[in-house]
């Protein structure tokens, strides 16, 4: 059996159908958006163990939630929204056992992470970014990872997010002026 | 965007993460393999029977039933009593004694009691 062409009406005609017809369908999903999908969550995580964690849970959930989805919104406005909730939950998560622990220090800076993480290959200044983009609030960081390095619209994110364009675009300068600050202030 | 233009300048924008060899050549399947079977994840409705659907209905008639056996008969026994009873006291009453009697101070002659049993039946 060979590959199937993501062809989005015909997939929401087979996620109707008996379960071989269904995963095929999914299988085209899975294939179709799984590295879009990683690279969102990878930005927002950095580390690559945890991107893929949460890549495998938001397809997990998406399957097992398939019944739910009636077509309302495109298949990867969707996905991105669970793929955005399941990136949340983590980092709250982390973030509760960073608090947690008396040491916090130990895990070191997201500089010093990314420093021994062999699969991060971005120079002094890319670190520095990293860094920069981290100290923002997690919606601006979302924000500004969708559209500088993702390249997305900012309707494509109004979307997946329930925010305005306009307060996107705020956002956006917002996150970009807070990042100039941190560079200025490290020179 | 002038800021903007000022990062993309200094950084260029540029994905500075990389994934472990493979990685993306293997990710479909490996997705999948890790999806579980639709039977383990929905619930399987239960096939709801006609007599499961009738059956508290026919419980409850089954109930309602030996109540009105249980009243039927004890009321039955109750009146089985009153009719030995009446019967008793009519035998009682209606003695041949009490017949011989009352045919000897009823002043009526043969050929009228004749008559009178005769016309009893009708």
């Amino acid at each position: 059996m060979g590959l199937m062409a993501y062809d989005e009406r015909r997939i929401l005609e087979m996620l109707r159908e008996d379960e071989v017809s269904r995963r095929r369908a999914f299988e085209a999903i899975v294939r179709n958006f799984s590295e879009q999908l990683y690279w969102q969550i990878r930005h927002m995580v950095l580390d690559h163990d945890d991107a893929n964690d949460i890549l495998q849970n938001t397809f997990i959930k998406a399957w097992t939630n398939i019944d739910s989805f009636m077509g309302y919104s495109r298949i990867s406005t969707w996905l991105y929204r669970i793929a955005v909730n399941e990136t949340l939950t983590f980092l709250g998560r982390q973030k509760n056992v960073l608090s947690l622990d008396d040491e916090s220090d130990e895990t070191g800076s997201v500089s010093d992470r990314l420093e021994s993480d062999p699969y991060f290959d971005g120079d002094a200044t890319e670190r520095q970014l990293q860094e920069a983009i981290a100290t923002l609030p997690e919606k601006q960081r979302l924000v500004f990872n969708m559209k500088y390095f993702n390249e997305m619209k900012y309707e494509e994110i109004s979307e997946i997010l329930g925010t305005s364009t306009g307060a996107l675009k705020a956002s956006f300068h917002i996150a970009v002026k807070k990042i100039e600050e941190f560079f200025n202030n490290a020179d | 965007m002038e800021k903007e233009d000022k990062i993309l300048d200094k950084v260029g924008g540029r994905r500075p993460f990389s994934v472990p060899e493979g990685y993306f050549d293997n990710l479909t399947d490996g997705i999948m393999a890790a999806l579980p079977q639709e039977d383990s994840v929905k619930q399987i409705p239960v096939a709801v029977t006609p007599w499961m659907r009738i059956k508290p209905y026919i419980y409850m008639a089954a109930t309602f039933a030996g109540m009105f056996f249980c009243l039927r008969f004890a009321a039955g026994l109750g009146r089985n009593e009153s009719v030995q009873t009446a019967q008793a006291e009519e035998t009682t009453i209606y003695t041949d004694e009490y017949i011989d009697s009352f045919l000897e101070t009823a002043m009526i002659d043969d050929c009228t009691l004749y008559y009178s049993l005769v016309n009893a039946g009708n």
